[in-house]
Parts: structure tokens; sequence; C-alpha cells
């Protein structure tokens, strides 16, 4: 009723310009801006629907959700005169015990691009009706009426500078049309995968990857999205939503991620459209694994059979079969003392593992959790891993021996009596083991590192118990130790016959190795492990401290550390390898710039020209948004050009020495870096790294007349 | 055997490197199609309810939360009752479950939920106390209200809104199509539900905090 009242005395009273533009509700204060302050008829003009919501509480994005509305703007305009659809900022998604919603918390300006007709005079009167939703944990839908009237002139005007400043910030918040390509295919769950093929990213700078779709039915929101990034670009492996139709032929929605830069993250959010992709191959990458998923339970169960496998091992099973011969002699009395031994090695070889989750754990809160999944994104990681299989595979095959030292001490302590003693000895057990065991160690910290903490805890204890397992058994029952096969030359073939499936393993990460960096990473990896091989086989040769040996010692380290420097290489080749396969993003576009030498830049300074330099990278998003947004637009490429700006790129890709000696000097860790000497500066101006077209423009304003010739 | 588990190991390894491991946080509710989720939940008047002892009859949930605006959107149009009122008299069985935990907004003791059983006039066949949203999470429920149906076979049959027009006001009920009455008619027409699964709107289910 007070509302009816409010709009009949809005209606009858002729309101003058901006009256009753703004809202205020209990949990938002809405206020309806344009930015102009006078409009040219048929010429189009953006509003925008500002919304300042309360602190904690958020109203929502087009697609909400999993629950929620999006605000929802009715216009009344004058005959003949067009609203486009809502340009929405980027979402946040925030998470309520479980239920994902999409939407905006602090403020958020909804805008909406006006087409006056071409015959508009005397003054134009917009009208809006706007209802929301906002929430914290309770919802509330609010609603108001807004209304703006803006005078017709024959040139039109643009609004006062902090309404401007408005518009720009909210204008920066909307996603940018995605540079890059995407498709999707379904896997064989039937549940979407997107590849936005943005490739030549670096893994390591990107986090926080997340895609909101559009609308509601294909995806479901519920579900943890986790992206990686490689050679192919960006891939989400998505869930299906609720929508019981076909997946459609577009999946739209806003990508966003941030961006790791030298000054700090910036988020970025682009549109995407997705064609659905008939010939996807699920298969194809590293989300080989994905149809691979293993529930906690099976996780458990792997963890101790692979415990148990450790029994097996070499190093680990002589001193089980010689404890279990001992046990078996042993009668009476002693039999207690047995099982106390047993326990004790059990909770020994536990709290070994115990402490190694507590480790895992501190790596991983201390590095970030998402941060840290995309480590094994890092082509350099997989050439590790698949160097540290092929040489673990080589030991097994007997080519060599870790020393044989450790056997030596894990022997004597099991000689050792006492349930101190036994403790000890699961502890040490579980470090003197580690030549034999490190493969299966690595393989399960990896999945360990990859989960919450208490499924870290559970897996490693699971691989604990695993290990103790058999000891613990034959303490208890010595009667077990009949069941035992005997020590012989079986252990050896079967040690040898583990080789086999290391160098599958060690092949299968040199492929993921492939997928990331292209077919260069074969050559690396191999020319690596040949590298390892023969360094291996110098250090067999012989021993002692002859000058021969000496030299056959630094030609292995030197073998050794090649091998390594291949790492380095995959790591700046992934990105070459990346561009050399084409795409939009792969190369730096120096259209209408010249390339940066230090030489030229100090010619071009001491020439007294202006000059504006920009250093970015093929894999540097923000570099790639900033060039879209703001040096690339008509309005700052006619700038530069009046100014007679003399532009120079600097292309940091592979990490051009030249320009790290400047970044350095600057006191600068990396690209973006945007550089600008005025007309007889002694020091160039350092911009911001997240530019806008305004920005540019003003600094370009701001220069001297006599450099605007 | 040995090798077996190596091979899974890498694989591991290499699921460990997408971050594809599934997230144990939160399940997502049951396809239409499947069986529905059993249930044992006691209601408001101290009666103990088991969706297997249902067997035979067509069940309706309804999640609820009084202080919803879209839950008093159904309520105070009477849209709720009416269609409460309806299943019964088609011999379907309607449960609405109170699952806000406690101490959020919708959370009622048993005799809340009498009382507002009489102040709505409202007709269900029981409203089950669900405090620790355990209905509500083996369903998959996001929003208040959220809908489902289950056939006299225990499968699910329906999922998602009450009707078709995701608004506050109820000025936009007789418009909208009134999906949980539709599909309500095809499954007692032994016919197949063709909007089976629509988009529930409303206010976020209220689960306990400590889940996540």
């Amino acid at each position: 009723m007070k509302r009816l009242f409010a709009l009949l005395l809005a209606l009858l009273t002729a309101a003058p310009a901006f009256a009753q533009s703004v809202v205020q509700t209990e949990n938002v204060r809405a206020e309806l801006l344009a930015d102009a302050s006078a409009i040219k008829p048929g010429e189009p003009f953006w509003v925008g629907l500002r919304q300042t919501i309360r602190p904690k509480w958020h109203t929502y994005w087009k697609n909400p959700g999993d629950s929620g509305l999006p605000t929802e703007i009715t216009w009344k305009l004058p005959e003949g005169a067009k609203a486009d659809p809502i340009v929405w900022p980027r979402p946040h998604l925030f998470d309520l015990s479980g239920v994902i919603n999409y939407g905006f918390k602090d403020e958020a300006t909804l805008l909406v691009r006006i087409t006056p007709p071409a015959n508009a005079s005397g003054s134009f009167k917009l009208a809006a009706e706007a209802n929301w939703l906002v929430c914290e944990d309770v919802c509330i839908p609010e609603d108001g009426k807004f209304e703006l009237t803006l005078p017709v002139t024959a040139t039109g005007a643009p609004a006062p500078p902090a309404t401007r400043a408005i518009f720009d910030k909210a204008r920066q918040q909307v996603p940018m049309q995605s540079p890059w390509p995407a498709r999707y295919g379904v896997v064989k769950s039937g549940d979407p995968t997107l590849i936005v093929e943005a490739k030549g990213l670096k893994a390591d700078t990107i986090r926080d990857v997340y895609f909101f779709p559009a609308d509601w039915g294909p995806v479901a929101s519920m579900a943890k999205q986790t992206a990686s990034i490689g050679a192919e670009g960006i891939r989400i492996p998505l869930k299906r939503g609720d929508a019981k139709a076909n997946l459609p032929a577009d999946l739209s929605g806003t990508l966003v991620l941030s961006e790791k830069t030298a000054d700090g993250e910036v988020r970025q959010a682009f549109d995407v459209t997705a064609k659905l992709d008939p010939n996807f191959v699920p298969t194809s990458s590293l989300a080989a694994a994905g149809g691979e998923q293993l529930s906690l339970v099976e996780a458990l169960l792997f963890a101790l059979l692979g415990g148990l496998i450790l029994n097996l091992m070499p190093c680990v099973f002589p001193v089980l079969a010689m404890k279990a011969a001992a046990f078996a002699r042993l009668a009476g009395h002693e039999r207690s003392a047995m099982r106390r031994d047993g326990v004790a090695y059990t909770l020994g070889v536990l709290v070994s593992f115990a402490a190694m989750a507590a480790i895992v754990i501190a790596i991983r809160t201390s590095v970030g959790d998402v941060s840290w999944g995309f480590q094994f994104q890092s082509p350099v990681f997989s050439l590790l891993i698949a160097y540290l299989f092929f040489v673990v595979g080589l030991n097994l095959s007997g080519v060599f021996e870790f020393s044989s030292r450790f056997a030596g001490v894990g022997q004597g302590l099991v000689a050792r009596g006492g349930t101190a003693g036994a403790f000890f000895t699961g502890v040490l057990a579980v470090i003197v083991a580690t030549p034999c065991t490190a493969p299966f160690m690595a393989a399960a910290l990896g999945f360990a590192l990859s989960q919450p903490a208490p499924q870290t805890v559970a897996v490693l204890l699971a691989l604990g118990l695993g290990l103790a397992l058999p000891y613990l058994a034959l303490s208890l029952t010595p009667a077990l130790q009949r069941l035992m096969p005997r020590p012989g030359p079986w252990m050896d073939r079967l040690r040898q016959f583990l080789a086999f499936p290391m160098y599958a393993s060690a092949v299968w990460m040199i492929w993921v190795l492939t997928q990331q960096t292209g077919d260069d990473g074969v050559i690396y990896a191999l020319g690596g492990m040949i590298l390892i091989a023969f360094a291996i086989w110098l250090l067999k040769l012989g021993s002692g401290a002859s000058a021969a040996t000496w030299l056959r010692r630094g030609l292995a380290a030197v073998a050794v550390l090649l091998a390594f420097a291949a790492a380095l290489k995959l790591e700046d080749g992934s990105a070459t390898a990346a561009s050399a396969s084409g795409g939009p993003a792969a190369g730096v576009n120096f259209d209408g710039w010249e390339r940066f030498s230090r030489a030229r830049m100090n010619e071009a300074v001491a020439a007294g020209k202006p000059v504006f330099v920009d250093f970015t990278a093929a894999w540097c998003i923000t570099c790639l948004v900033n060039e879209r947004v703001a040096l690339e637009t008509q309005a700052v490429r006619n700038g530069f050009e009046q100014a007679g700006v003399v532009k120079l790129k600097g292309d940091w890709t592979n990490r051009d020495p030249e320009i790290t000696s400047l970044l350095k000097e600057l006191g600068r860790a990396g690209v973006p870096l945007y550089l600008f000497w005025a007309p007889g500066a002694a020091q160039p101006k350092i911009l911001p790294q997240v530019l806008t077209e305004s920005l540019i423009l003003s600094e370009l304003a701001a220069l001297p007349p006599a450099a605007k010739r | 055997m040995s090798n077996l588990v190596i091979a899974r190991r890498s694989l591991l390894l290499g699921s460990a490197a997408v971050g594809v491991l599934p997230a144990v946080a939160f399940a997502d509710g049951p396809d239409v199609g499947k069986p529905a989720p059993p249930f044992t939940a006691v209601d408001s008047n101290g009666k103990t309810w088991s969706l297997a002892d249902l067997k035979g009859k067509v069940v309706v949930i309804e999640t609820t939360n009084d202080g919803c605006p879209y839950v008093r959107k159904h309520y105070n149009a009477k849209n709720m009752q009416d269609q409460q009122r309806e299943a019964a008299a088609k011999g379907v069985v309607w449960l609405t479950s109170a699952s806000s935990a406690k101490g959020e907004q919708g959370y009622v003791t048993a005799q809340q939920a009498n009382d507002l059983t009489r102040s709505w006039n409202a007709a269900p066949a029981a409203v089950l106390l669900d405090p620790q949203s355990k209905i509500a999470r083996a369903y998959g429920a996001t929003v208040t209200p959220h809908m489902y149906i289950i056939d006299a076979n225990g499968v699910l049959v329906y999922k998602g809104g009450i009707d078709s027009i995701p608004s506050s006001s109820t000025s936009d009920i007789p418009k909208a199509k009134q999906y949980v009455r539709v599909a309500l008619g095809e499954v007692l027409a032994g016919k197949p539900v063709t909007d089976s699964s629509t988009r529930a709107y409303g206010c976020t289910l209220k689960y306990p905090r400590t889940s996540s």
C-alpha cells in the first residue's frame, strides 16, 4: 500500500533528473545510474543497477546455482526505446553447507544497454521495477522502483566523473568474450568435460579455476570442479546436471580463474561457449585416470594391499623370514613377549606413517591446497617421476644395488630385543625399507597430497598397517610361519619381474609428459634416461680412490646433471611446444608494435618521444586481457598515434634475459609490466598491472602539449 | 597381482595429478528412474515412518521451512494445502519434511510443527522431523520447497520444483505449470512423467553447519 502510494506520488510529481533512483531496503541499497548526463537520439547508452549489499549477504547471478533467484529488471521505456538483457558481472561462488550458490557480495552493478529512439527529444524517462533475492542464511525477496529522467540533446553529454568511475569499475567486472575456442565432450559416465583451448598457459601461475554454467540443467553446480592445465588448454571435468534432456549443442557459461602475477593475484573472467565435440576422446589426456576414480574404501584396500606387498620386497622379506623362523623356535612364556614385540613393531610402523601424513598435511597447508594440485601438472614433475620409476626399475632388474649398509642396519635392529627396541624396529623398518618402497611411497604420497586431511591420514595408515600386518600376524600366531615361502631364488625372480611394471609406469609418465609438452618431451625424457643409465654404469665400474674412478664419478655427475637439465629445458619448452601447435593465444602479437630492446627504448627516450613499453608473455592471461580491453581498443590506438607514442613490446614467453634483467632492475618478478615514459622524464612511470581504456587515455591526456604534436 | 597394484598405483598418481578423485563432501541426490533412497523418521506426533513400509503407495516428499518466503508463497496461496488434499484423496502419502538443522531457520519442535499445520490448515499425511537433514541429504535437496515423487515400486519418478515460475509472488501460481500436480496425475494414470526433473527454486536448505 505504502509502495503504491509512493508510486502514485512519483507519477504525479514531475520528477527531476535522478529522482527515485535510489532504493534502500533492509539488506540492499540499490541505485539506478546512467553513464550519460544527456543522451543523443538513437545513440545507445548504458545504465547500471548498482547493488550495495549488506556485509555477508549475497544477491544472485543469472544462474543462481542450487538455490536462489537472479535479479530481474522490468523496464518501462518511452515508445521506440529498447533495453537489452542484463550484462552480468562475474559471479562468486558461495558454499552454504554444501549447497552451491552463484552470486554477488558487497557490491555489484548490473549493466543494461538502452537504445533511445531516433526521434527522441526533450527528456527521456526510464522507469524500472527490479526484484532481487538477497540471502545470508535466510533469504529475503526485495524489490524497488526506479526512475531516471535524462535530457535529450543533439550531442549528448557524459556522466560526471564519479559516475563514470562506477561504470568503469563495473565494466571491469564483466567477463570478456573468451579469446580461446572451447569444446566439450561426454565421458563414459555421461558427465561433460569442458576444454578451453588456452594453449601454452603456465599451470603454476593459475589457480581457482571454475566454470559457472550459464543455465540450470546441463551441469550440476553442487559438484566440485577440479580443473587441470595442460598442453591442450584448460580441462574441467564437470558433473552432469538434473536436466533430463540431452546435453545441448552449445554449453555456455563463465570461466573464472586467478592468475598469479608479480603484483599479486588477478581474477579474470571469460564468457565461454563450448561446442559439443562428438569426436571427444576422454582418454586422450591426463584424464585417462579420471575413469579410475577410487572411493575411499577402495583406496584404503589398495593401500593395505600395497603395504602387504612391500613385505615381499627384497629389503624387507629376508628380515621378515628370519624373524618368522626365530618366532617359530620360541615357546611358552616367551610367546607373550613375542606378542608384545609384534604389537610394538606395528605401533612403530604406524607412528612413522602417521608422522609422514603429518608432514604431507603440513606441506599442503603451507603451500595451499589448490595450487598444490597444479604442481602435478608440471612437466618437470612428470619427468622426475618418470626418472624415478626408471631408476627403481633398473634397481629391481639388478643393474645396481642401493647401499647394502641399509639392510645391515635393518638386521642389526631386528636382532635387538625389548619392547622399546621392537617399536623402534618398526620406525626404522619404514626408513630402512625405503630403497624398495620408494616408488610405492611416491605414488601413495602423490595420492595423499590430493586428498583432504582425514583421507590422507587414513590412506597412509592403511599402507603402514599392510606393511606391519605379516609381522604382527606371525608374532601372534607363529604357526603361520609354515605357510611362508622360504627365502630363495624366487625372491630375485619376483624382484626382477617387478621391474617391468616399473618400466611400464615410466612409459606411462612419459606419455603424460608428451600430453603436457608435445612431442619434444619424448626426446628429453628418453635422452635423460640414457644419461642416467650411463651414469649408473660408470659408477658401477669400480670404486677406490684412483684417478680413473674420480674421472668416472665426474662423468657420471655430468650425465646426471644433463638429464636434469632436460627438466629445466622442458619448463621453458612447454610454452614453446604449445605455441608451435597454433591457437589464438599461442604467440605474442606484435601488430602495430616494435620489438623491445633496451637500445631502442633508450634511443626513443633520448629523442624526447613518449614511449610505452608492454612486457608480455604468451602464457600471461592478464596481459592478454589488458591488450583486449585497454591497449588495442580503437580509442587507445588512436590516442597512441596522435600523441606519437613509440610502442615497444617485450616478449617474455621464454624468459628473454634482456627483459629479465630490466625486470630485476625495476624490482619486478614478472609480467605484466607496463612502462610509460613521458617525454624528457628521467624515470618511466610504472602503470598498474590491470589496465583500463580510460586509464591509458588519461595518461595520454596528461602528456605535455608539445608531445601531442 | 603385484603388477596390477603398481599399475593401479600409477593411475592413482595420475588421478592425483588431475585431482579428479571424488569429492566426498556432498553426494548428489538420486537420479530419477532409480530406487528412492530409504529413510526412517519420526513425525510430529511421534509416529515412525519408513519408506520401506510405504511400498505399494505413491509417496510425495516436500521439504519445508516455515520462515522461507517461497514456502510461504505456496502456503499463503493455499496451493500447497490444495495439492496435499488432492493427493490424500487419491491415496497418495504426502510427507512434509522439516529438514532445517537445529538453530536454523525452519527448525521446528513437534509442537511447533503441529501448530504450523493447524495455522496453515495443511493436510500432509505427516510432518517428518528431520533436524539432522538426513532425508534432505539422502535426496540431495538444495532448497525449500524441494519436491519428490516416489512411485508404488519405490522408484523416484519426479524431483524438482513445485511449479514452473521461480518467484516469490503468489500471483505467479495460477500462471505456472504445477509440476507436482501434473506428475502425480501421470503416475496415478500409470504413465511416465513428462517433466520428471525440473529446477527447484526457493530458499537454501538449512543443513547443519558442521557439514560441508
